[in-house]
């Protein structure tokens, strides 16, 4: 008897529908599957037959040939096993109080284990959104996965725990409601182990991510060794804008293909993702036969930090150009094209020269000018072009470290984030961006106008200071930023004064 | 200009050493190359304690308005330059190629001040010649020659320094080494020249008592504070800042201004030239050296 029963299969962040079509006929007993399925898929097999037997229901000792339409797309992943085992049991007709109609709009996914039970899948995010487009109704999935797929509202979601219960299910003969959740509910999530009350001192460098948060503007820390780099960075997640659930769900959908999808639903918290100095070009902008995405996208609509920068291998660097302008990186394959977002704020850390301590009070710097020169110069300056912030982080006093003062915490400091960036998405709604750093050389002038005293200060700040030409544009996006900050409707040209003391790269070290 | 060896302007100093310049190139004023100045050389890679000990005796020397004579190289001559400049002095520049071929490229602007404060180029080169290490080692017996003595800072295993060194001894005159750290591989060869009977230098006087003949004057110098108009509104800032270099998060505490207002102050206040910002951003007021 033929059966015929629905999955989806992903493509990047792009789902297809799949049809997987069983057979069961007399003959010598067999178990084929055809349509171009990889190892993962073909190993199925074992898993179907040891997981229905262990359900206490007969394998068919009989031919089963399935078939995965379209025949002609290759199909990889441990998605289909519970499509495929659901096929195998109507075919046999172990399930029989079956509304065709109902399964016509139904999809299936998770992968079998041995006894029986349903595991959890990667992508089922992304697999219901496209789901939903299709017009399918019920997605029938593992436990595990409920949560995440539950944020699709117009779906039914029935979280199946093993064979047996699903047999049942479809028999009619139990009766499963559909799991919902509440999407606020996620929001009242927040982090709670770090916060920028633990940071002693430092105020400048507060202020200054303040601004890159108000701002989503890049941003390069100097600083010696132990001077709270990290520790600094792993905190400006705290005073992020808060997360709407469209960007929440754009987190979720990437982080669920890439198994990195761990507290199961949606990630209300934006990403702080650290990779290693060695990781190589693949695995930051993504790569794999099937791409998956790499650091640059798990880190979307959050943070991506790079420690100690010049230490990264120089080609995985220049890769990050292309990303950070265009938020977006498309991976080519011969088997096609996949894009993924890549909204993220870069933060970088480095040292002020390759022994540490440049310009440090405690220790002497052990370097010559060349050497410093040539510490420098590992970034490229199409990268630096990129950034619009630099901090210079000093390590605090020991008494500073004492002090029982509290200092703002994350809490406050969000607030004022928040206000900046509601600003900023007013203004820039007919533009299709959201924050001052990605305003073009157009919008700046624009948006950036200055008037005659600011003007002025900028032009007598090139000539004194000896800034670069390149430091212009980031001087006016920052100091709007520090504008929207203070609520104020223009560009004044104390906020011009503040936004180029942000700039010290430029100043010292480019000569 | 273009000073020929006939020349009444030749400076005397270089009619004496072995194969002096048939002719010499020079920007700037000429004359200098007359009075009395001493040569300043070292590595160009230096450590940084090179860097101090040359911003030390470099300053002192000027002090007792010697000239300071160097190859414009990165690095001590460098620095040596510059610290020249900063305390109003006056430095001779012996490039290794024509004075079209400025070497290196990176001090372009440097000629430019050296000039501009009454110092001068020299080369021996004609204007299109280019620097190669033949060049460096035939200049250095002009930076010899034009110096009353050679003051070596830091110096490479094989270096045009101790070829400079070599040379001011075989010219008869003093050469003058800072001791070093054992530990320091730049300063194994001024230990060394030390060691073979060079004039270990620890101080000033060190290097002015080989001249008895002369007289040395010290310029007398009075530290004072620029006085500049500064606007009402950054008083409060710039009253915060001394002598002491200061951090943002410092001048905040002591002012008790927010961040950002300290911040933009400061960038009004760099402008205004009243104050400066060291290595690790920090600041002290700008004090100017009058004679």
């Amino acid at each position: 008897m033929l059966s015929k029963v629905k999955s989806i299969a992903l493509n990047g962040l792009e789902g297809y529908l799949i049809e997987i079509q069983t057979d069961i006929s007399n003959g010598i007993p067999e178990f084929e599957i055809v349509g171009l399925p990889d190892m993962s898929v073909k190993e199925a097999k074992k898993r179907i037959k040891a997981s229905i037997k262990n359900s206490q229901i007969e394998f068919p000792n009989k031919k089963i040939l399935i078939n995965l339409a379209p025949a002609n797309v290759k199909k990889g992943g441990s998605s289909f096993d519970l499509a495929m085992a659901v096929g195998i049991l109507i075919s046999t007709g172990n399930i029989t109080n079956l509304d065709i109609n109902k399964l016509a709009t139904t999809i299936f996914i998770g992968e079998l284990s041995l006894d029986g039970k349903i595991n959890r899948t990667n992508g089922v995010l992304p697999i219901c959104i496209e789901a939903k487009e299709l017009g399918i109704k019920r997605v029938i999935l593992p436990k595990p996965n409920a949560n995440e797929a539950a944020i699709i509202k117009e779906l039914d979601i029935i979280p199946i725990e093993n064979i047996k219960e699903l047999v049942k299910y479809l028999n009619e003969e139990i009766n499963i409601i559909p799991h919902k959740i509440k999407a606020n509910n996620f929001f009242t999530h927040s982090i709670n182990d770090v916060d920028f009350s633990d940071v002693k001192g430092q105020e400048d460098v507060k202020r200054a991510l303040e601004i890159v948060a108000a701002g989503g503007h890049n941003c390069l820390m100097i600083g010696s060794p132990g001077a709270g780099k990290t520790m600094l960075a792993k905190r400006l997640q705290t005073i992020l804008p808060d997360l709407s659930i469209e960007e929440s769900i754009e987190i979720t959908k990437i982080h669920s293909i890439s198994e990195e999808l761990q507290n199961d639903g949606l990630i209300t918290i934006r990403p702080f993702r650290t990779p290693h100095h060695t990781v190589p070009i693949s695995t930051m902008i993504g790569g794999g036969r099937i791409p998956k995405p790499g650091e640059i996208s798990l880190a979307h609509n959050g943070i991506l930090f790079l420690d100690e920068l010049p230490e990264f291998n120089g080609n995985t660097l220049e890769a990050l150009r292309e990303p950070l302008e265009n938020k977006v990186i498309g991976i080519n394959r011969l088997s096609g094209n996949y894009i993924y977002p890549c909204n993220f704020i870069l933060v970088a850390s480095m040292n002020p020269c390759a022994c540490g301590y440049f310009g440090n009070e405690e220790n002497e710097c052990r370097c010559t000018p060349l050497e410093r020169h040539k510490y420098l110069n590992k970034i490229s300056g199409p990268l630096l072009d990129r950034i619009d912030i630099h901090i210079e982080v000093k390590r605090p006093k020991y008494d500073k470290l004492n002090s029982k003062i509290k200092s703002e915490n994350s809490k406050e400091i969000q607030k004022r984030v928040n206000i900046a960036r509601k600003i900023q998405q007013e203004r820039y709604k007919k533009y299709g961006i959201y924050s001052n750093s990605e305003l073009s050389t157009r919008l700046i002038a624009e948006f950036c106008t200055l008037d005659k005293k600011g003007e002025e200060l900028l032009e007598a700040a090139f000539k004194r200071l000896k800034l670069s030409v390149r430091a212009y544009e980031k001087i006016l996006k920052v100091a709007r930023t520090i504008a929207d900050l203070e609520q104020k409707e223009n560009i004044e040209y104390q906020h011009i004064a503040e936004a180029i003391q942000y700039r010290s790269l430029d100043k010292k070290y480019d000569n | 200009m273009i000073i020929e060896y006939y020349d009444k302007l030749y400076p005397e100093s270089l009619r004496k050493i072995d194969k002096p310049p048939s002719r010499l190139y020079v920007l700037g004023d000429y004359k200098i190359l007359n009075q009395m100045g001493i040569a300043v050389i070292g590595s160009r890679t230096n450590t940084q304690y090179g860097e101090n000990m040359c911003k030390r005796f470099t300053k002192n020397l000027v002090e007792y308005n010697l000239n300071i004579i160097s190859g414009l190289a990165v690095g001590i001559d460098g620095i040596a330059h510059k610290t020249c400049l900063q305390n109003s002095g006056k430095t001779i520049a012996v490039l290794p190629s024509g004075l079209e071929n400025i070497y290196p490229n990176k001090h372009k602007e440097l000629v430019k001040e050296i000039i501009n404060s009454g110092g001068a180029i020299v080369t021996e080169y004609e204007a299109n010649v280019k620097a190669d290490s033949k060049k460096f080692l035939e200049r250095n017996r002009i930076v010899a020659g034009l110096g009353v003595g050679t003051l070596v800072i830091e110096a490479g295993n094989r270096s045009g320094t101790s070829v400079t060194a070599k040379l001011t001894s075989m010219q008869g005159k003093p050469v003058f080494c800072i001791p070093s750290s054992l530990e320091n591989n730049k300063g194994k060869i001024t230990n060394e020249l030390i060691k073979k009977g060079a004039n270990l230098t620890t101080d000033i006087n060190d290097i002015l008592s080989c001249y008895p003949d002369i007289k040395f004057y010290k310029k007398k110098i009075v530290k004072k504070e620029v006085i500049i108009d500064i606007p009402q509104e950054l008083l409060n800032v710039y009253k915060t800042i001394n002598d002491n270099p200061k951090n943002v998060n410092e001048i905040a505490k002591e002012s008790n201004l927010s961040i950002s207002e300290v911040n933009y102050k400061i960038t009004l206040l760099q402008i205004n030239n009243a104050i400066i910002e060291l290595p690790g951003q920090k600041y002290v007021r700008r004090t100017d050296e009058i004679e």
